[in-house]
C-alpha cells in the first residue's frame, strides 16, 4: 500500500526544470546540486580557476534568478506572470506608473501584506513588478550576471546591496515561502545570499 | 451584541433578514408585485442588481422557512487518478477542527438498495479495491457539522494527498457509448427520391469492433445487421469516389481536432437538501437545466431503497441559474446533494462546489478528432461528396455522448446540400472527466472543421467563398444529411448577401494591403446552421390574470441568463395586452392540475403503442424537457402562450364583447383575431379601446376564463388536440389544458382530439435549424504572433425575436465564446487535466474584454420572414462560425491552416518564423 | 480569533469572533448571509466577489475571496445589497437593466461594485472623452463575465458616464 503523490508538483518540477532549460540554465554546466536545493560556496572550492569558481557560483544561483517564482515579476513586458508554467498573469494587470499596478488595479488590491493559503493567494507588503530595466525574463543566466552587475539595471545596487538585497530583503524571500500550489525556489535565502557574497567577493565573474 | 461565527449563523442572520423570511417560491417569483422598476429591462433586473437571493448557493437553511436554522455542509471527495488500484481514504491529517462527522463511500451506499438512473450508469463513488472508471470520479462524501470544519478540510484536501493507491492497472478499457453511420445518396435530381438515407431506412451501427473496441465500419457480413450491411455498401462507395476521384474534381482530406474546455458557467454547482426522516420528506434546493429529469432521476436513485433512506416525498426548488451553456443538463450533482441530506437525516446540508471542484467535477464539451473528405467539381464549384469519420471523447460516463455524436454526425454538412454523403461517428469511453451537453453540442467541432476545409477549397480552386456557399448552400424545402428538409425557414442566400456586402469582406484585399508594419492583417468568413430541438421538447406554463389586470405567468423553463422570464412575459403581453408583474420559472410541482402522465421514452416508442397511450386523455409523450438546446423561445415560452391564447379567446374577448355590448348574433363576435393590443389597450376597428384593467375586472365579474395551464410538445412538429371550451372547441398546438374560471380552481379539460406527431420523426436528425455567418478581420503582430480582431460582423436569423436586447446579447456572448474555444481555453485529457483537481481560471483562460473588438462587433439580427414567423433557437448557432471565421482570417494572414484548437500565440508566430 | 468589527453599507457590524483563516467571502456568505456577493472561483480571477472599500476620501474593489475576513477589520466597505439606499436605484443599476447588460446575473454585482468605483473615480478626476471607451476596458477587464461578451456592460457604464458629461468628463 502507498500513498501516491500528487501529479501536480511532479508537474511543477517538469514545468521549473522547462523554465530553466529555455533560459539556457542547464546550457551553462556546471549544477552542483539537483532541483530543489542549492550548494554551498565550499562545494565549488575544486575549481581552481578563481574566474571560473566565481562564475560558478552565479551560475548556482542562476538555479535562483530564473526560476518562475522571480522571472515572473522580473518580466519581458509590463505584465507579470504566473504560476510554475509562468503563464501570463491573469487578470490582466500592468506594472503602471510606481511598478504597484494601474489606478484600477493595484497589485495589492488582490496581494496583501502575507500569503493566504487557504485561496493560495501569494502576498507581501511590498508586492510590484521589478522595474522595466531589471527584467529577466528570457534572458540566460550570463545575460542576467551582466545586467544584476550593471549599476543602470539593477536598481543603482553596488554588489554589497545585491548580497543584502537577495539575501535579506523580504520580497525576495517570499520566492522561499510562496504558500501551496506553488514551488519554492531552490535552498534557502541564506544560502542564496551565501552564493551572491562568494561571487561577489571572488570578482564578479560572469558565466 | 457580541456574535459568534462558530455558532452564530441564526443570530447574526437574523440581524440581516427581514422582519418575516420569505418564502422560497416568493423569492423566485420576479419582478415582483408591487416592486418599482424600470420601464425597459429584463423581469429579473432589479434582483440581479440588488444582490436578492435567487441562486441555488445564495440559500443557506435559515432562508427556508420551517427549516432548522442550523446549515451543515458536505464535501465530495474525487479520484485525481485513474489507472491505480483504489484502496480508501487517508483522512489521517485533518485535525481535530476539521474532521467530518459523517462519510459516506461506495459502501455505504450499496448497502441501502440504490439504483442508478441510466443515463448515469456507472459507480455513484469507486468502490475500495477497484480502479476508478474516471478521473474526478467521486470516493466520498464528506459532511461536516460546522462551516469551519468543513471549509478547513476542503483546504487541507485540497493541498494533501489523502487517497490510497495501490497496483497500477492502467485506465479501465469500457466499450464505446455508440456508433453510428449515416449516409444519404441523393437521386438523380433534386425532387427525386433519395437512393438511401437514414429516415427512409433508419438509423444504423456497425455489427463488429475490433478489440481495440473501435468499430469495424467496412462491410462485414452480418446476419443479424443486415440494416448496416445495405447503408454501409453506399457508403463505401463514396469512400471509393473519393479515394479514386474523376477528373475534374478537387478532393480534400484533411484531420482535425477539437479541445475539451469548461462551460464555465460563473456559479459552480451547488445546492441544499434537507430530509424530514419523520414525514419522510426530502427537500432540495438546487439550480439545474432539466428540473423534473433531476427529481425523476432522485426519485429513481431512491425508489427501492432500504425505508430510511426512501422518501415518501420529494420538493425540488428549483433557482434561477448562474449560467449553464449546456453543463446543467443531465449532472449527477443533484444525486450526490440527495444522498449528503438522506445520510444526515432531520439536518439541513449544503454541497457546493469550489472552482476546482467544478473543474474536476462539471460536465466538459466532448474533444473530437475528425477527418474530413470533400470532393468538389472543378467546374460548377459544386460538393459532389463528403465524407466524414468522427471519434468523440466521452469521458467517463456516457451521459450525453451518444446525442452529441448523433448531432455532429446529423449536422457534418452544416448548411449546404450535398448529394453524397457518409458520416461515421463513434463516442469513447474514456478516463476522462465526464463530457456532456454543452452551447454547440457537436456542431461547434464539426463545422469547425467542415467551414475550415471549405475556405481552402475556395483557396485551392480558386473560387470566392461566398460565391462557392451560395452555389452550395441548402435551398427551401432541399433535404438535409438525414434525407428530411428542414420545416422552418431556410435564408442562407440571405446570410450570404449579408456577408458579401459587409465593409469587413469587401474590403479585405485594400486592409491587407495597407498593413502596418510588423502586423499581418487577414480576414475569414463562415457560416452555420445549427438544429435546435431535441425532438422530444416539452412545455409547462399558467397564465394566469386578476380582476386588476394583473398578469402571472408560471413556467417549466429554467432562466439560467436566457431571459426566457422576459421572453415568457414578452409573448404573452403579445396575446393579453400587458407584461407579467410576477413570472416563476424552472417550477414543475405547480402543474397537478393537469394531472399529466408519460409511459415509456418519447425517443424510442413504437406508434402502435403511442396510439395506444393516447387513449388516456392524461397521457403525453413527455412531461417536462430540460432548457437546453437553444429551445427557450420556441418551446419554453410555447405552453404559457397558448395559455394566454385561451384567456384571451374564452375570458378576455367575451368580457371585451360584454363591455361594448355586442350581442351574441353579432357577426364581431367571432372576429376575436382581428384585435390586437397597443399596451394595456385592447384596439378593435370601429369599437372604442379598452383597458386591459377593465375587461379583466368583467372577465372575473362574470365568470370567464380567467386563466389557462397547458402543456405543449414537439418531436419536430407540435401535438395538436381540440378542447370543448363555452364558446366553441379550440384546437391548438398543445395535447393538456386545464382552465380557471372567475377565482375558481384550474379544472383540466379532457381532450376531444389529439394528433401526437408520429413516432418515426425519431428518424429526423433535426428539422429546426437557424443559419448564421460570421466575418472577422485579425492583425497579427509578427514578432510575438499575439492576435487582435479588430472588426467582426455576425448576421443571425431567428424568427421573431420576442426580446431582441436579449438575441443581441446572446449574440455578443456566442461570439465571446466562440473567441475562447478558437483562441484561449484549452483543457489537456486525462492526469494533466482539470480531472487532476488543480485547475482553476487563470491557468484556464476564457476570454475577457481585452480579448474581444467590443466597439468594432456588428450584430445583425434578421427581421422575421413574416410577422407570423415563430422564434426560432439562436444561442447556440451564433458561436459557430466565429470559431472557423477565426481560423480562415489567421489563413489570410499567414497562409497557414492550422487544424487543431486552440490557435495560441506561440503557435502562430511558430509559423511565421 | 480575532474580533472583527466593520462598516457594511453604512451600518456598524461586530465585534465579531472569527477564525484568522476565514476568507471575507465566508465570512459575508456563511456568517452573514449576504450572498449578494458571489463566490466564482476562489482565485481573484473572476472579480465576482468584489466589493468597494471605502479608505482615505476615495474607493476601490478588492476580492474578498483571496483575502481574510480579519483583513477588514476597521473597513468601511460597500456590496452590492447596498447601493439602492432607501430603495431607489442608482443611475449604474438602472443602466444595467435597461441595457440589458446581464443575462445570469451572476457577475453583476462584481461588475456594479467595479463600475460604481469607476465612476467615482471619474467624478475626482475627469477624464477627456477619448478616453473614455479605453478607460472603460481597463476598469472593468479584471471582471469575467461568461454570457454577455461585455458589449452591453461597458455601454451601460458609459452611457451613466455621458448622461452626465460635465461631471465625468474634462
Amino acid at each position: 500500500m502507498m500513498i501516491r503523490e500528487w501529479r501536480f508538483p511532479a508537474l511543477m518540477v517538469a514545468a521549473v526544470l522547462a523554465s530553466a532549460l529555455a533560459t539556457g540554465f542547464s546550457g551553462t554546466g556546471v549544477s552542483a546540486t539537483g532541483a530543489g536545493t542549492l550548494a554551498a560556496p565550499a562545494d565549488f572550492a575544486h575549481i581552481a580557476d578563481p574566474k571560473a569558481r566565481s562564475a560558478a557560483y552565479f551560475t548556482e544561483l542562476g538555479k535562483v534568478l530564473t526560476n518562475p517564482r522571480c522571472t515572473n515579476c522580473h518580466p519581458a513586458t509590463d505584465r507579470p506572470r504566473q504560476g510554475d508554467e509562468a503563464r501570463l498573469h491573469q487578470p490582466p494587470v500592468f506594472r503602471g506608473l510606481d511598478g504597484f499596478g494601474l489606478d484600477s488595479m493595484r497589485c495589492s488590491s488582490c496581494h496583501r501584506a502575507a500569503n493566504f493559503d487557504p485561496a493560495r493567494m501569494p502576498g507581501h507588503e511590498a508586492w510590484h513588478l521589478a522595474p522595466p530595466e531589471m527584467a529577466w525574463e528570457g534572458k540566460t543566466v550570463s545575460q542576467i550576471c551582466e545586467q544584476i552587475k550593471d549599476p543602470k539595471r539593477n536598481g543603482n545596487r553596488t554588489l554589497a546591496d545585491l548580497i543584502e538585497h537577495i539575501g535579506k530583503d523580504t520580497l525576495v524571500g517570499w520566492a522561499w515561502h510562496p504558500g501551496p500550489g506553488r514551488t519554492p525556489v531552490p535552498g534557502t535565502q541564506a544560502e542564496a545570499g551565501a552564493l551572491v557574497e562568494a561571487w561577489a567577493l571572488s570578482g564578479a565573474a560572469c558565466p | 451584541m457580541k456574535w459568534s461565527a462558530a455558532g452564530g449563523i441564526v443570530l447574526s442572520l437574523s440581524r440581516f433578514a427581514g422582519a418575516q423570511t420569505p418564502d422560497f417560491l416568493e423569492r423566485e417569483t420576479l419582478p415582483g408585485r408591487g416592486v418599482p422598476h424600470p420601464a425597459v429591462g429584463r423581469v429579473d433586473g432589479v434582483a440581479k442588481v440588488t444582490g436578492a437571493k435567487l441562486y441555488a448557493s445564495d440559500f443557506r437553511a435559515v432562508d427556508l422557512p420551517g427549516w432548522p436554522a442550523q446549515t451543515h455542509h458536505a464535501l465530495l471527495l474525487r479520484t485525481p487518478d485513474a489507472s491505480h488500484v483504489y484502496e480508501g481514504l487517508a483522512l489521517d491529517g485533518l485535525g481535530a477542527d476539521a474532521k467530518p462527522v459523517v462519510i459516506v463511500t461506495a459502501e455505504d451506499v450499496a448497502k441501502i438498495g440504490l439504483r442508478v438512473p441510466s443515463f448515469y450508469t456507472g459507480d455513484l463513488f469507486c468502490p475500495v479495491g477497484t480502479t476508478p472508471l474516471y478521473l474526478g470520479q467521486p470516493v466520498a462524501l464528506l459532511i461536516f457539522d460546522r462551516f469551519d470544519a468543513y471549509d478547513r478540510a476542503r483546504t487541507f484536501l485540497r493541498d494533501n494527498p489523502h487517497l490510497k493507491f495501490g497496483a497500477e492497472t492502467g485506465p479501465l478499457a469500457r466499450p464505446n457509448y455508440g456508433a453510428f453511420r449515416f449516409t444519404r445518396v441523393a437521386g438523380a435530381t433534386p425532387d427525386a427520391p433519395d437512393l438511401y438515407s437514414p429516415i427512409q431506412e433508419g438509423w444504423i451501427s456497425p455489427g463488429f469492433v475490433e478489440s481495440s473496441g473501435r468499430p469495424v465500419w467496412q462491410v462485414l457480413p452480418d446476419a443479424k445487421g443486415a440494416d448496416y450491411v445495405k447503408g454501409a455498401t453506399y457508403g463505401t462507395a463514396i469512400r471509393d469516389e473519393l479515394a479514386k476521384p474523376a477528373a475534374g474534381t478537387l478532393v480534400l482530406d484533411r484531420s482535425f481536432a477539437t479541445q475539451s474546455i469548461d462551460p464555465m458557467f460563473l456559479e459552480p454547482e451547488a445546492g441544499l437538501g434537507f430530509y424530514e426522516p419523520g414525514v419522510k420528506k426530502l427537500d432540495l434546493v438546487l439550480g439545474v437545466q432539466s428540473p423534473f429529469e433531476a427529481a425523476e432521476a432522485i426519485a429513481y436513485m431512491l425508489g427501492e431503497a432500504m425505508p430510511d433512506f426512501k422518501p415518501a416525498s420529494i420538493d425540488g426548488k428549483f433557482c434561477y441559474v448562474g449560467g449553464g451553456f449546456g453543463g446543467r443538463d443531465h449532472t449527477p450533482f443533484p444525486l450526490y446533494l440527495a444522498l449528503a441530506a438522506l445520510f444526515f437525516p432531520g439536518r439541513p446540508v449544503r454541497l457546493a462546489h469550489d472552482r476546482y471542484q467544478q473543474f474536476q467535477g462539471g460536465i466538459k464539451r466532448h474533444a473530437f478528432k475528425m477527418r474530413s473528405q470533400i470532393a468538389v467539381d472543378r467546374a460548377s464549384g459544386t460538393i459532389a461528396a463528403f465524407a466524414a469519420d468522427h471519434v468523440l471523447d466521452g469521458g467517463g460516463l456516457m451521459n450525453y455522448s451518444v446525442s452529441v455524436a448523433v448531432v455532429a454526425g446529423t449536422g457534418a454538412i452544416g448548411m449546404y446540400s450535398v448529394p453524397k454523403v457518409d458520416v461515421t461517428t463513434v463516442a469513447e469511453h474514456t478516463r476522462g472527466v465526464t463530457a456532456g451537453s454543452m452551447r454547440g453540442y457537436g456542431t461547434v467541432q464539426c463545422l469547425t472543421a467542415l467551414e475550415t476545409l471549405v475556405d481552402e477549397v475556395c483557396t485551392t480552386l480558386p473560387l470566392d467563398p461566398i460565391e462557392f456557399r451560395r452555389r452550395n448552400a441548402l435551398k427551401v424545402g432541399g433535404r438535409t444529411l438525414t434525407g428530411n428538409p428542414y420545416s422552418v425557414s431556410v435564408r442562407a442566400p440571405e446570410i450570404l448577401d449579408k456577408l458579401d456586402g459587409h465593409p469587413i469582406w469587401r474590403n479585405r484585399m485594400a486592409e491587407k494591403a495597407k498593413a502596418r508594419a510588423g502586423v499581418l492583417v487577414g480576414t475569414g468568413v463562415a457560416c452555420a446552421a445549427k438544429d435546435y430541438g431535441t425532438g422530444a421538447d416539452c412545455s409547462l406554463g399558467t397564465v394566469e390574470v386578476d380582476a386588476e389586470g394583473r398578469i402571472s405567468i408560471h413556467s417549466d423553463a429554467v432562466e439560467m441568463g436566457n431571459g426566457i422570464g422576459t421572453a415568457l412575459a414578452n409573448r404573452v403581453a403579445g396575446h393579453i395586452g400587458g407584461i407579467a408583474d410576477q413570472v416563476t420559472v424552472a417550477q414543475v410541482d405547480v402543474f397537478d392540475a393537469l394531472g399529466l402522465v408519460k409511459s415509456g421514452d418519447p425517443y424510442s416508442i413504437t406508434q402502435a403503442e403511442q396510439d395506444k397511450a393516447a387513449a388516456n386523455p392524461r397521457w403525453v409523450p413527455e412531461i417536462s424537457s430540460a432548457t437546453s438546446a437553444s429551445i427557450g423561445a420556441h418551446v419554453g415560452t410555447q405552453a404559457a402562450s397558448e395559455a394566454a391564447r385561451v384567456v384571451f379567446r374564452f375570458g378576455l374577448w367575451p368580457a371585451a364583447l360584454a363591455i361594448w355590448g355586442i350581442p351574441a348574433a353579432d357577426p364581431r363576435v367571432n372576429q376575436w383575431d382581428q384585435a390586437f393590443w397597443q399596451g394595456e389597450t385592447l384596439i378593435f376597428s370601429g369599437l372604442p379601446p379598452l383597458a386591459l384593467k377593465a375587461i379583466a375586472a368583467k372577465a372575473h365579474q362574470q365568470g370567464g376564463v380567467t386563466g389557462a395551464m397547458t402543456h405543449a410538445f414537439s418531436r419536430w412538429a407540435w401535438s395538436e388536440a381540440t378542447f370543448a371550451l363555452p364558446g366553441g372547441d379550440w384546437s391548438a398546438d398543445i395535447d393538456a389544458l386545464a382552465v380557471r374560471r372567475g377565482s375558481g380552481e384550474f379544472q383540466v379539460l379532457d381532450r376531444k382530439a389529439v394528433a401526437f406527431p408520429p413516432t418515426d420523426y425519431n428518424r429526423i436528425g433535426t428539422s429546426f435549424a437557424s443559419m448564421c455567418g460570421t466575418t472577422v478581420r485579425v492583425e497579427i503582430e509578427r514578432a510575438t504572433g499575439k492576435l487582435t480582431i479588430a472588426k467582426a460582423y455576425s448576421v443571425v436569423e431567428c424568427g421573431q425575436a420576442l426580446v431582441p436586447e436579449i438575441v443581441l446579447g446572446q449574440a455578443q456572448g456566442g461570439f465571446a465564446m466562440g473567441v475562447g474555444q478558437a483562441l484561449l481555453e484549452d483543457l489537456p485529457p486525462f492526469e494533466e487535466g482539470p480531472g487532476n483537481g488543480q485547475w482553476n481560471l487563470g491557468r484556464y483562460v476564457v476570454a475577457r474584454a481585452s480579448d474581444l473588438p467590443l466597439h468594432d462587433l456588428e450584430i445583425e439580427i434578421l427581421p422575421p420572414l413574416s410577422p407570423r414567423e415563430p422564434p426560432k433557437g439562436m444561442a447556440e448557432v451564433v458561436m459557430i462560425p466565429v470559431i472557423p471565421a477565426l481560423l480562415n482570417a489567421i489563413f489570410d494572414a499567414t497562409g497557414h491552416r492550422f487544424q487543431s484548437l486552440p490557435v495560441t500565440p506561440q503557435m502562430i508566430k511558430g509559423v511565421i518564423g | 480569533m480575532t474580533a472583527l468589527s466593520l462598516t457594511i453599507n453604512g451600518r456598524a457590524i461586530g465585534p465579531i469572533e472569527v477564525r484568522d483563516d476565514l476568507s471575507m467571502n465566508d465570512f459575508l456568505r456563511e456568517v452573514l448571509g449576504m450572498t449578494g456577493t458571489k463566490f466564482g472561483c476562489g482565485a481573484a480571477q473572476c472579480l465576482s466577489c468584489a466589493v468597494i472599500v471605502d479608505e482615505d476620501g476615495a474607493s476601490s474593489t478588492r476580492p474578498t475571496c483571496i483575502a481574510p475576513a480579519v483583513d477588514f477589520n476597521g473597513l468601511t466597505i460597500r456590496t452590492v445589497e447596498g447601493h439602492a439606499a432607501g430603495g431607489a436605484l442608482t443611475p449604474l443599476q438602472v443602466s444595467f437593466i435597461e441595457h440589458f447588460a446581464f443575462q445570469c446575473g451572476y457577475c453583476t454585482p462584481g461588475f456594479l461594485n467595479e463600475g460604481q468605483v469607476f465612476l467615482e473615480r471619474l467624478a475626482r478626476d475627469p477624464i477627456p472623452r477619448a478616453e473614455l471607451e479605453r478607460t472603460i476596458t481597463e476598469a472593468l477587464d479584471g471582471h469575467l463575465c461568461r454570457c454577455s461578451g461585455y458589449v452591453k456592460y461597458h455601454e451601460a457604464v458609459r452611457a451613466v458616464v455621458l448622461a452626465d458629461a460635465g461631471r465625468y468628463l474634462t
